[in-house]
C-alpha cells in the first residue's frame, strides 16, 4: 500500500502512446513498432526485453528524441518530441537523456577523460567544473588510470564502462541503454550490471532494452516487445 | 564474379568516389592537352624554353607561363590520383581484409583492385584529352571570331599521345601505391581502426577548450591530427593545386598587365606617325605582325616621293603640343649573325666563338639616339649618341638568329656592327635592327628619313592633331595615331591573356574537387561519430562547423604553403620586371580570397548531407 502510495506520487517522465513506426526499403515497408503505449515513472528502472528485430533500439531512439514516430505521441518531460526540431531535440538530449549504445560508440579520436567530457563541452560548462565532474566520472567508472587513453586501446568493458561516464556527464534525469552488455563477456558484462546497480540506488530513470537477466532482475518492470508490440 | 564484374560493380556502387576521382584526374589531363595544344597554336612552342637562349620577351614569358603551369598540371594530376587512390583504397581496406579472411587470394584481390585502378586512369585520361582537344578548338575559334586570326594547326598528335601515356603512366605508379599496401595488409591489420588514415596513438598536444569556437576547433584538430595520413596527403595535393591556381591566377595576371606594359611601352602612348602613305601602311603592317601573320609586300623604301622633307621636321619641333620628333628611315633587309669571340677567363690565351652563320630579313630602322620616343624593355642598353658602329634589335630576331647576341655582331649592307642591346618591339615582331642615323646614311650613302613619329601632349590632342595633318597633306604625306595600333595589341594580348585565364578556374576545380573528396570521405569515416555526437546533444550547426574547421585549417595550411611558392614562382621565374599595379593585388588577392572561400564554403555540402541524415540510420550501419 506505502509503495502504490509513493509511486502514485512520481510523476511520469516517459510517456508513449499508441506509437508506430514504418521504415520504407525500397517497395518494402517495414513496420517496426506497431501501437505502443508505455508510461515509466520518474526513477523506475524499465528493462525492456524481445527478441532481436522487435523494435527495442527503435523504442529507445524514439524516446531519445534521435528518431521521430511514423504516428502517435512520445511526451518526455513533458516535451512532445513529435513537435520539434532538430536543434531543439539536441538541446533536450543533451541537458534531459543519456545515452549506452551496444556498440560503445565512442569518439574515437578522443581520450577517454576527453570522450566524458563531451557532453559537458556541448553543454558550456566552465572548464573547471568539467575537469571536477570528469574526475568524478572516471572514478566512478573506475577508469582514472585509463584517462589519457584512446578508445581502441581499451578493452570492450573500458570502452563500455567510458560510455556509461559519458552518458551520466551532464547528470541527465533519464539514462537509455540499448543491450549495455550485448557486445561482452559474462565477466565484463557484470561490471557493466554493477554500474546499473549503482544507478538504480542513486534513484535515475533508467530504461534499458536487454537480453541480460542479470539487469532484467534489477528492473521494477520487464515490458516484453515482440513484433513491433509490447506484450507484457 | 568475374575479374571484371567485381570491379565494375565496386565503382558503380562507390558513385561518387569514383566520380570525384573520374573528374579530378579528367580536370587535370584537360588542363594540360588544352595549355600544350593552345600554346603551340601560337607559336610558343614550349621545347625552347629549356634551351634557354633568351630568357625575356612576350615569347619566353608566356611560353614559360604555359611550361610551369604544364609541369604543375602534371604534378597536381599525380598527387590527385595517388590522394584520390590512397583515399579509396584507405576505404576498401576492410573490405580486402575481409576478401582475404575468406579465403580470396592475395593476387586476385590484387588483379580486382589494379583493374579499379586502370578503369579510373583510362576513363579519366580519354576523357581528359577529348576535352582538352576540344576546349583548343572552342579556343583557337573564339579568338578567331573577336578578330584575330590564328590558324587552326592540325593537332600535335605525338604532344597529346606523350601526355596521354605521362598521365597513365604516373596515375599507375602513384595509384598503384596504396593498392599494393592495401593488399599486402593482414586481415587482422585492415579490420583494426587503426589503419591508415583512421586514429593512430600517437599523442598529440591538447588545445585549449574554450566555449565555442574553442571547443569546435579541438575536435577538428584532434581529427585532422588522429588522421595524420590523409590529413598530410590532402594539404600535399591541396599545395600543389593552390600553387597551381596562384600561379594561373597571380602569374596570370601580372604577365598580362606586364606584357601590355612591354608594349606599351615599346610602340610608346600618344604617338602619331607622319609618312608617306604607302609607307605609312607598310609601317603599321610590321606593327601588326604582332597579332597577325600577314606577308608585306617590300617596297622601295628610298624612293624620293617617300622622303620627309627636313624643314617639315622643323617645323614641328617647336610646335607646342609636339614633346618629341623622332625621325626614322626604314628600310627592309637582311641581317646576318657574325660568331663572335669570348675569351676563357680561366685559361690565358684560350678562346671560344659562340654562334654561326645564320640570316634572317629584318626591318632595319635608322634613328637618332637622342630622340627615340619609344621605352623598351631592353636586356643590354640603349643606343646613345655617341655610338656609331653598334645596333639594338629585336627579341624575336636575337632569339632566331643569334646564340649570344650581346657577345656577337650583325652584319647588314655589308658592315659588321656590334649588338650592345636586346629589346623587346612588337614591330616586325621583334625581327628589327635599330641602327644609329649616322652609321645607316653612311653605309647608304645617303641621309633621309621616310618616317616621322611624334610624340604628342594628350591634353592638346585634337589640336594638336589637327595642325599634324595640316602639314604633313600638304606635301602628301598622311598623319597617322598610333593609339589604335596600340590598343589593338592589347586588346590582342588580353585575349590571349583571358584564355590563358581559364586556368585559375580549371586548377580552381580541381582544388575543389580535391577538397571535397577529402571532405566527403572524411565524413564517410567520421558519420557514424557525427551520429554519436548528436545523439550526445551536438546541433547540426555544431557538425557543420566541426566539418567547415577541418576544411579551413587544410585549406589555409595548404593557401599559405601553395600561394608562397606561387609568389616565388612568378617573381622569380616567370616575369622579368613585373608591373603590379594596385588594381593587380586587388584583383589577385580579392580573386583568390573569393577563390579560398568557395572552396572552404564547398565541404559545407557534405556536411549538411550528413546533418540531414537520421541520427538513428547513421548509428545502425556497422562502424
Amino acid at each position: 500500500m506505502r509503495v502504490m502510495k509513493a509511486k502514485k506520487m512520481r510523476e511520469v517522465v516517459v510517456s508513449a502512446s499508441s506509437l508506430r513506426k514504418e521504415y520504407r526499403l525500397g517497395d518494402l515497408t517495414i513496420e517496426a513498432l506497431k501501437s505502443v503505449s508505455l508510461e515509466v515513472l520518474e526513477g523506475e528502472f524499465v528493462s525492456v526485453h524481445g527478441p532481436s528485430g522487435a523494435g527495442k533500439t527503435t523504442l529507445l531512439n524514439i524516446i531519445g528524441g534521435l528518431d521521430k514516430p511514423t504516428d502517435g505521441k512520445i511526451i518526455v518531460f513533458s516535451h512532445d518530441l513529435t513537435e520539434y526540431d532538430e536543434d531543439f531535440l539536441a538541446t533536450f538530449r543533451c541537458a534531459y537523456v543519456g545515452f549506452v549504445f551496444q556498440s560503445y560508440n565512442l569518439i574515437s579520436t578522443l581520450t577517454t577523460v576527453e570522450n566524458i567530457a563531451f557532453p559537458m563541452e556541448l553543454a558550456q560548462w566552465p572548464q573547471e567544473r568539467i575537469g571536477k565532474r570528469s574526475e568524478e566520472l572516471l572514478k566512478l567508472a573506475g577508469l582514472s588510470h585509463r584517462a589519457d587513453h584512446f578508445p581502441s586501446q581499451l578493452s570492450g568493458g573500458e570502452q563500455q564502462r567510458t560510455a556509461f561516464a559519458r552518458a551520466l556527464a551532464n547528470d541527465p534525469p533519464l539514462l537509455l541503454a540499448d543491450e549495455p552488455t550485448g557486445n561482452l563477456d559474462l565477466e565484463t558484462g557484470l561490471e557493466i550490471v554493477h554500474i546499473m546497480g549503482k544507478l538504480k540506488a542513486m534513484g535515475k530513470t533508467v530504461i534499458v532494452a536487454t537480453h541480460d537477466e542479470r539487469i532484467m532482475k534489477l528492473a521494477d518492470r520487464t515490458p516484453c516487445l515482440r513484433d513491433g508490440r509490447l506484450v507484457a | 564474379m568475374s575479374r571484371q564484374a567485381f570491379p565494375l560493380k565496386d565503382l558503380t556502387r562507390r558513385r561518387f568516389q569514383t566520380s570525384f576521382t573520374i573528374l579530378g584526374l579528367t580536370t587535370s589531363v584537360a588542363t594540360t592537352v588544352f595549355l600544350l595544344t593552345f600554346g603551340d597554336a601560337l607559336g610558343f612552342e614550349i621545347s625552347r624554353v629549356a634551351t634557354g637562349r633568351l630568357t625575356t620577351g612576350f615569347y619566353n614569358v608566356f611560353s614559360r607561363f604555359i611550361f610551369i603551369i604544364g609541369v604543375l598540371n602534371v604534378v597536381v594530376g599525380a598527387l590527385m590520383v595517388a590522394f584520390l587512390m590512397f583515399l579509396a583504397m584507405s576505404d576498401r581496406a576492410r573490405d580486402i581484409g575481409i576478401m582475404k579472411a575468406v579465403g580470396c587470394l592475395t593476387e586476385v584481390a590484387s588483379e580486382y583492385f589494379m583493374m579499379e585502378l586502370s578503369i579510373i586512369v583510362f576513363v579519366s585520361c580519354a576523357a581528359g584529352t577529348v576535352l582538352g582537344i576540344l576546349a583548343y578548338f572552342v579556343g583557337i575559334h573564339s579568338l578567331n571570331l573577336f578578330g584575330f586570326p590564328i590558324p587552326l594547326k592540325p593537332l600535335n598528335t605525338w604532344m597529346i599521345i606523350l601526355v596521354f601515356v605521362a598521365f597513365v603512366f604516373t596515375s599507375h605508379v602513384f595509384g598503384a601505391q596504396p593498392v599494393v599496401k592495401a593488399i599486402g595488409m593482414a586481415p587482422v591489420e585492415a579490420f583494426s581502426p587503426l589503419h591508415g588514415w583512421r586514429t593512430t596513438f600517437k599523442k598529440t598536444q591538447p588545445s585549449s577548450s574554450k566555449k565555442g569556437f574553442g571547443f569546435t576547433l579541438k575536435i577538428a584538430y584532434r581529427s585532422l591530427s588522429r588522421r595524420k595520413s590523409a590529413t598530410y596527403r590532402a594539404i600535399a595535393c591541396l599545395t600543389a593545386v593552390l600553387t597551381l591556381t596562384s600561379v594561373a591566377l597571380l602569374g596570370g595576371v601580372i604577365a598580362n598587365q606586364t606584357t601590355q606594359s612591354y608594349v606599351e611601352r615599346a610602340i610608346g602612348t600618344d604617338i602619331v606617325l607622319v609618312a608617306n602613305p604607302s609607307v605609312s601602311k607598310q609601317y603599321t603592317s610590321f606593327l601588326q605582325r604582332f597579332f597577325n601573320e600577314t606577308e608585306v609586300e617590300p617596297i622601295d623604301y628610298l624612293d624620293p616621293e617617300f622622303r620627309i622633307p627636313e624643314s617639315l621636321i622643323s617645323r614641328m619641333r617647336p610646335m607646342p603640343g609636339i614633346l618629341e620628333v623622332d625621325p626614322r628611315l626604314v628600310l627592309e633587309a637582311t641581317a646576318y649573325e657574325v660568331p663572335g669571340v669570348i675569351i676563357d677567363p680561366e685559361e690565358q690565351g684560350n678562346y671560344f666563338i659562340v654562334g654561326d652563320h645564320r640570316s634572317a630579313k629584318a626591318l632595319i630602322v635608322g634613328v637618332e639616339p637622342k630622340s627615340i620616343v619609344n621605352e623598351w624593355l631592353v636586356f643590354g642598353r640603349v643606343l646613345d649618341e655617341a655610338d656609331s658602329s653598334v645596333v639594338v634589335i629585336g627579341d624575336s630576331l636575337a632569339l632566331q638568329v643569334f646564340a649570344e647576341p650581346l657577345k656577337e655582331s650583325v652584319r647588314i649592307f655589308g658592315r659588321n656592327l656590334g649588338i650592345v642591346g636586346v629589346c623587346l618591339d612588337p614591330l616586325s615582331n621583334g625581327n628589327v635592327v635599330y641602327v644609329p642615323m649616322k652609321t645607316l646614311s653612311t653605309m647608304l650613302n645617303q641621309f633621309c628619313y621616310n618616317a616621322l613619329l611624334l610624340k604628342i601632349d594628350p591634353s592638346k590632342r585634337s589640336q594638336v592633331l589637327k595642325e599634324i595633318t595640316n602639314e604633313a597633306s600638304g606635301i602628301g604625306l598622311e598623319a597617322l595615331e598610333l593609339n589604335g595600333v596600340l590598343a589593338k595589341h592589347l586588346d590582342f594580348l588580353d585575349r590571349t591573356w583571358s584564355f590563358a585565364m581559364f586556368l585559375p578556374l580549371l586548377s580552381l576545380l580541381t582544388a575543389t574537387l580535391c577538397l571535397l573528396s577529402y571532405v566527403m570521405l572524411s565524413i564517410t569515416d567520421q558519420q557514424r561519430e557525427f551520429a554519436v555526437m548528436r545523439a550526445l546533444g551536438a546541433k547540426p550547426r555544431n557538425i557543420m562547423k566541426i566539418v567547415f574547421t577541418e576544411a579551413l585549417v587544410i585549406t589555409s595550411i595548404s593557401a599559405a604553403i601553395g600561394i608562397s611558392a606561387a609568389l616565388l614562382v612568378t617573381f622569380m621565374f616567370l616575369i622579368p620586371e613585373p608591373v603590379i599595379s594596385p588594381y593587380t593585388l586587388i584583383f589577385t588577392g580579392g580573386g583568390m580570397i573569393l577563390a579560398l572561400s568557395l572552396l572552404c564554403l564547398s565541404s559545407l555540402y557534405p556536411a549538411i548531407k550528413v546533418v540531414r541524415a537520421s541520427i538513428a540510420d547513421a548509428l545502425s550501419k556497422p562502424s
